[in-house]
């Protein structure tokens, strides 16, 4: 009797924290699923110059690396970025289809909190979210309690996306600063 | 009976007066470290004790923090990309993240290849991350050293076989086996200036500045018989608004 209260106690404790955080998908597995198992060849966006300056203005700081890859199929591109949400990274990956939002999917989850925005009851919010005027989303997302950070972070990489793939269709973007 | 009465009231007051001045002079300084340390640990945010890190030698040298004297650094392009501890270095630049297993570093066109944490890093000579690729972007498992061909171009060798990396680091390619041209990342002590510099700046990134406060404030600073030593003057402290007090009434009076 005594083992078994010890037992449920400790899935109830440990079983919100174990579902906290982790690799969801793999880029690769994120890759394959959006092309349908063939993934085009990866290009890179070099964060330099006006790029540089509309990335900062995005997520409120420099983005960690100089260069992004993306992969590029007719109107559609594919992003793998990357965005503290409180302390640790959140790596996103994000579908965009003809200048609009077509998929966003959480895939390495390493906070403690806030991983609720995994699910797709948040994540859907965002199909064919597109860029206004003020390079902004140009929807209203609705926040979760307990996980604004991790929103904000998803908010901000998803409009990150959206600027990269105008920019990579109408610029070129492969030439390092 | 009265005369005799107040001079011994007069003396006892006299007595408690002197007291209450020696005991105000002992506690008068561990009153000042508890008093002005409170005053900053109420405002760590402001002040940004916690994100501030101590330099000091002799308050590092007394909480016994050293700096790794194993170090690990690869000379590229007549600079050094040093592996200390946790920290990674382009000379003195640090870069941005925690490392661990430097396996090698080149200097091919304008950047600085450097293999270390099982991933390629790319680095500008400023020290800027352009890119960290790992094995989702092709980087072969099990690195042992990298080196430039004649084309300057990387190659990597692993466990079992050879890679190359395109121009861009966007493509990689195994090779039956590695040119003979290829010019593998020579591991080197550097400058011991270069050594010293890196270790003062390893050490001075160990200890907040709230630490020290802390240990200040609760008297641990001091050492094991620190903390008694301001009970003893919190003691005294108590007893001094006591007295203090007492003295006072009965002068009031």
């Amino acid at each position: 009797m005594f083992k078994n209260l010890t037992i449920t106690l400790y899935l109830l404790l440990a079983g919100p924290v174990a579902l906290a955080g982790g690799t969801y998908q793999t880029p690769d597995e994120f890759l394959k699923e959006s092309f349908a198992d063939t993934p085009p060849e990866p290009a890179v966006v070099w964060l330099s110059g006006q790029r540089k300056t509309v990335v900062e203005q995005i997520l409120g700081h420099r983005y960690p690396t100089l260069r992004i890859r993306y992969w590029r199929d007719g109107a559609r591109s594919a992003w793998i970025l990357e965005e503290v949400g409180k302390e640790q990274p959140i790596t996103v990956g994000v579908v965009v289809n003809r200048a609009r939002i077509e998929r966003i999917k959480v895939l390495v989850f390493r906070e403690s909190r806030g991983w609720e925005v995994r699910h797709p009851f948040f994540t859907d919010q965002f199909k064919e979210a597109r860029l206004n005027d003020k390079r902004q989303l140009d929807r209203h997302i609705d926040g979760i309690s307990g996980a604004t950070l991790s929103v904000r972070a998803m908010k901000k990489l998803a409009t990150l996306a959206l600027y990269l793939d105008t920019v990579t269709r109408e610029q070129d973007v492969t030439s390092a600063p | 009976m009265s005369r005799q009465h107040h001079r011994k009231q007069r003396f006892k007051l006299r007595s408690f007066y002197i007291w209450h001045r020696y005991m105000g002079i002992g506690a008068a300084l561990f009153a000042l470290i508890i008093a002005a340390t409170g005053l900053l640990l109420n405002h760590t945010e402001d002040f940004k004790l916690d994100s501030r890190y101590v330099n000091s030698d002799w308050v590092l040298d007394w909480y016994g923090i050293r700096a790794p004297e194993k170090l690990l650094s690869f000379a590229a392009g007549g600079q050094h990309v040093t592996l200390m501890g946790e920290h990674l270095y382009l000379n003195r630049k640090e870069i941005a993240g925690e490392f661990h297993d430097l396996v090698g570093a080149v200097r091919t066109h304008d950047l600085f290849v450097v293999a270390v944490s099982d991933s390629i890093l790319l680095l500008t000579p400023r020290g800027e991350i352009v890119e960290r690729l790992g094995d989702e972007d092709g980087v072969p498992a099990g690195i042992r050293r990298i080196g430039i061909d004649q084309r300057q171009q990387l190659v990597a060798e692993s466990n079992l076989d050879y890679y190359q990396a395109d121009a861009d680091f966007l493509k990689w390619q195994r090779l039956q086996q590695a040119s003979q041209s290829v010019q593998w990342a020579p591991s080197g002590a550097p400058d011991p200036r270069l050594v010293l510099s890196l270790q003062q700046h390893y050490r001075g990134e160990v200890l907040p500045m709230e630490r020290v406060v802390l240990d200040l404030h609760s008297g641990r600073f001091f050492g094991k018989a620190g903390p008694w030593v301001f009970d003893i003057a919190a003691l005294l402290l108590m007893l001094l608004s006591l007295t203090g007090t007492w003295i006072w009434l009965k002068r009031r009076r």
